[in-house]
């Protein structure tokens, strides 16, 4: 039994379920656990989502805000992003803000 | 994994590497950031740092400026910066 257990583990390597090399020197928007966002262009990551991403820009939530991005940004240049508090990623050139599609009309 | 692959897995210690001995600026996943110089970090990115000004986001201002090391837990920091200086207040 341990033999065969000692097996599987050998045989089960750490592969990614996203191959993140496609996104290398593209602009990618990533958010983290406690509501931070940053984009910036993607220079290197490892298996454990750890990210280095260059000239990021960092948008910050404020009460007021919500998804305003724009209140809060700054330049924070050359940045190491740790994986285990990342939650998103995805390509800026994919997303777009839109007005909410939840909001229903209430009839008097 | 490729060749490429292998490369990339070690660019996150590498960089954090050099920073040892230089400034490093810290966003954690709340509103503080923690300034200081780098002495040393583990496997879960524990880090020990020294003349550490700790901020608060929220509040608008610079809250506590410790001397002598600090070991910063690892499980709530988000962001490292190289060199950086810190938010400006």
């Amino acid at each position: 039994m341990k033999n065969g257990y000692s097996n599987d583990k050998e045989k089960k390597k750490k592969e990614s379920i996203f191959d993140l090399s496609k996104y290398i020197d593209k602009t990618i928007r990533v958010k983290f656990q406690g509501g931070r966002e940053a984009s910036g262009v993607l220079k290197g990551f490892d298996p454990l989502l750890n990210l280095v991403l260059d000239g990021t820009i960092e948008y910050m939530r404020d009460p007021d805000d919500q998804l305003k991005l724009t209140e809060d940004t700054r330049q924070l240049g050359l940045v190491v992003c740790r994986g285990t508090s990342v939650v998103l990623i995805c390509p800026q050139d994919g997303m777009e803000a839109i007005p909410n599609p939840f909001i229903q009309q209430q009839d008097g | 994994m490729t060749f490429q692959q292998i490369d990339l897995v070690f660019i996150f210690a590498e960089l954090v590497d050099k920073c040892i001995g230089s400034r490093i600026h810290i966003v954690m996943k709340t509103d503080k950031e923690i300034v200081g110089t780098l002495l040393g970090f583990d496997d879960f990115v524990n880090m020990v740092l020294e003349d550490v000004t700790e901020f608060e986001i929220t509040p608008e201002g610079r809250r506590i400026t410790k001397l002598d090391q600090i070991l910063l837990n690892g499980n709530n920091i988000t962001m490292l910066i190289p060199g950086g200086e810190g938010p400006e207040v």
